[in-house]
């Protein structure tokens, strides 16, 4: 299978402040990672909070350069960080996808012709119309998941957006990362809702301290995670 | 069954792409122009971005973009109230000196602040996908410019009031306008990828815009300088400031008059803005995504 995006030995370390620095702690960040996507693949990384999950996926979608190693792509990048992190709070929910679409490079007429299937998917109904600042974090949500699957990159990242909503919502979002899949994009995403991980990936990786320490089948990997904290 | 052995290519349409690293090395020489055709490649999204900032501006405001004339308006009549009172000033064209003096100095000081804090301040629209980061610093100093020829239109009234002529000069102050703001935006660009490590960069800028409004002509006139100081020295560092000039330029061309602005004075103006544009470019690609982790 088409190799979508390539990891070799990425190493990012955050900066520490001064003076925390005699203490000689570990940076946060992440270690010798490397990791290799293909086509129509669905890649989970599971781990404990501050294990470096967010770090790679920023990464990956070229939001900042590691210290050393080379990241390589083929195609369309695509991250959706969190619930209603990028979008602004003072636009509507339409205006926002008009925004994304741009940010993808998307011309406004091409925006246009997906805006109706965006409106329906997120099922916002008149909010659509209404500044986000009146969204719930469920709602924030639909408009992230159905905007970022909607604009179809060859790679979507996705930071613990997925598993959210009611249950209606999160079967159609299942659905569409699934649709995506065969329609031949690749999906990494991070998430804490083991149930959903074991469902939809084909392989999952285990980051612990900034390091991978397991990748392999979404049953096994989890067997892993869970047994690291017993 | 899946068939063995296709060669790569022939897998999928998408395979015909290649690889490509997403930070591939690139000689410093060649980044002023590649900044440039990011810019261009970009304008769809510059034009949202630019509409976005504008309306979120005065969203919430009664009066509106009304505010934008305004607050020049404002100014002006406080700061000639004083002049006129203290140094006894008698120059009806004063007014009108002073509008123009604060709308050029304004354009520049939200061009350069803009443009430096861009890097913190668009953090999270970098993240949803590979943009160029210099969009940001751009839509900003853009959205002063259209900001700054909304708030020219307080002086219309003066033609009428004041008599001022109708010439071709008028067509200057575009010009003018342009210069002011990408002197602003290459300084900012400059200065973006250290203000993310260094924050006390901001509040530096901070001073220097407070103490630069009384060493611009926004309140004396290059006429008034030229007087007290003449050819000295004086002359040559008040050129270093890359704003006396262009508002200069500006009264000029709305008050059909004729500065004795010495050639040296256009070269340094003019110098200044492109040498910063080049550093200001190449230090930005060079240092600006690595900068963001610290946000």
């Amino acid at each position: 299978m088409t190799v979508v995006m390539k990891l070799e030995n990425i190493t990012l370390e955050y900066p520490i402040a001064r003076r925390y620095r005699k203490e000689k702690v570990q940076p946060s960040g992440v270690r010798n990672i490397s990791l290799q996507v293909k086509q129509s693949e669905v890649v989970g990384i599971i781990g404990r909070n501050g294990s470096g999950k967010s770090t790679l996926l920023k990464m990956m979608a070229g939001v900042f350069p590691p210290d050393s190693g080379t990241i390589s792509t083929r195609g369309s990048v695509s991250l959706l960080a969190g619930v209603g992190i990028g979008f602004n709070k003072e636009l509507t929910g339409r205006e926002n996808a008009y925004l994304y679409g741009a940010l993808m490079g998307r011309t406004k007429n091409q925006i246009d012709v997906l805006i109706d299937e965006i409106q329906e998917f997120a099922e916002l109904e008149h909010h659509f119309d209404r500044p986000m600042r009146t969204y719930s974090s469920g709602m924030k949500a639909r408009l992230g998941i159905s905007v970022a699957t909607s604009f179809k990159p060859d790679l979507l990242l996705i930071d613990e957006v997925l598993g959210v909503g009611d249950a209606s919502f999160r079967k159609k979002s299942e659905d569409r990362v699934k649709e995506m899949i065969t329609a031949s994009g690749s999906v990494v995403m991070v998430s804490h809702s083991m149930g959903l991980l074991a469902k939809i990936c084909t392989t999952i990786i285990v980051l612990n301290n900034g390091e991978i320490e397991y990748q392999g089948e979404p049953i096994k990997a989890i067997e892993y995670y869970n047994n690291l904290f017993s | 069954m899946k068939p063995a052995k296709i060669p790569p290519n022939m897998e999928s349409e998408q395979a015909v792409q290649p690889l490509t690293p997403l930070w591939g090395k690139r000689s410093a020489l060649r980044l002023p122009f590649i900044v440039m055709a990011d810019i261009i490649r970009s304008r769809n999204l510059l034009k949202l971005l630019v509409k976005r900032d504008l309306s979120a501006r005065y969203r919430r405001a009664y009066l509106g973009y009304a505010w934008a004339v305004l607050e020049p308006l404002l100014l002006a009549i406080v700061y000639t109230f004083i002049f006129t009172i203290l140094v006894g000033s008698s120059d009806p064209l004063y007014p009108v000196k002073i509008i123009i003096g604060i709308i050029g100095w304004s354009l520049f000081a939200r061009s350069l602040t803009s443009s430096t804090k861009s890097l913190s301040s668009s953090i999270n629209l970098f993240q949803f996908a590979r943009v160029p980061k210099t969009v940001f610093a751009t839509s900003g100093v853009l959205t002063n410019a259209v900001l700054s020829i909304i708030s020219l239109t307080c002086l219309i009234p003066f033609f009428f009031i004041s008599d001022l002529p109708i010439t071709l000069n008028l067509l200057f102050l575009p010009f003018w306008l342009l210069v002011l703001s990408f002197t602003g935006w290459s300084i900012g660009l400059l200065l973006a990828p250290i203000s993310c490590k260094v924050p006390d960069v901001l509040n530096l800028i901070n001073f220097l815009i407070r103490a630069g409004f009384f060493l611009s002509p926004v309140m004396w006139t290059y006429d008034m300088f030229d007087r007290r100081f003449g050819d000295g020295w004086h002359a040559i560092v008040a050129h270093l400031n890359p704003t006396v000039v262009p508002i200069t330029g500006m009264r000029d061309a709305i008050l059909g008059t004729s500065s004795a602005i010495p050639n040296y004075g256009y070269m340094m103006c003019f110098g200044i803005a492109i040498l910063g544009y080049i550093f200001g470019s190449i230090v930005f690609e060079r240092n600006a995504h690595h900068a963001v982790v610290n946000v």
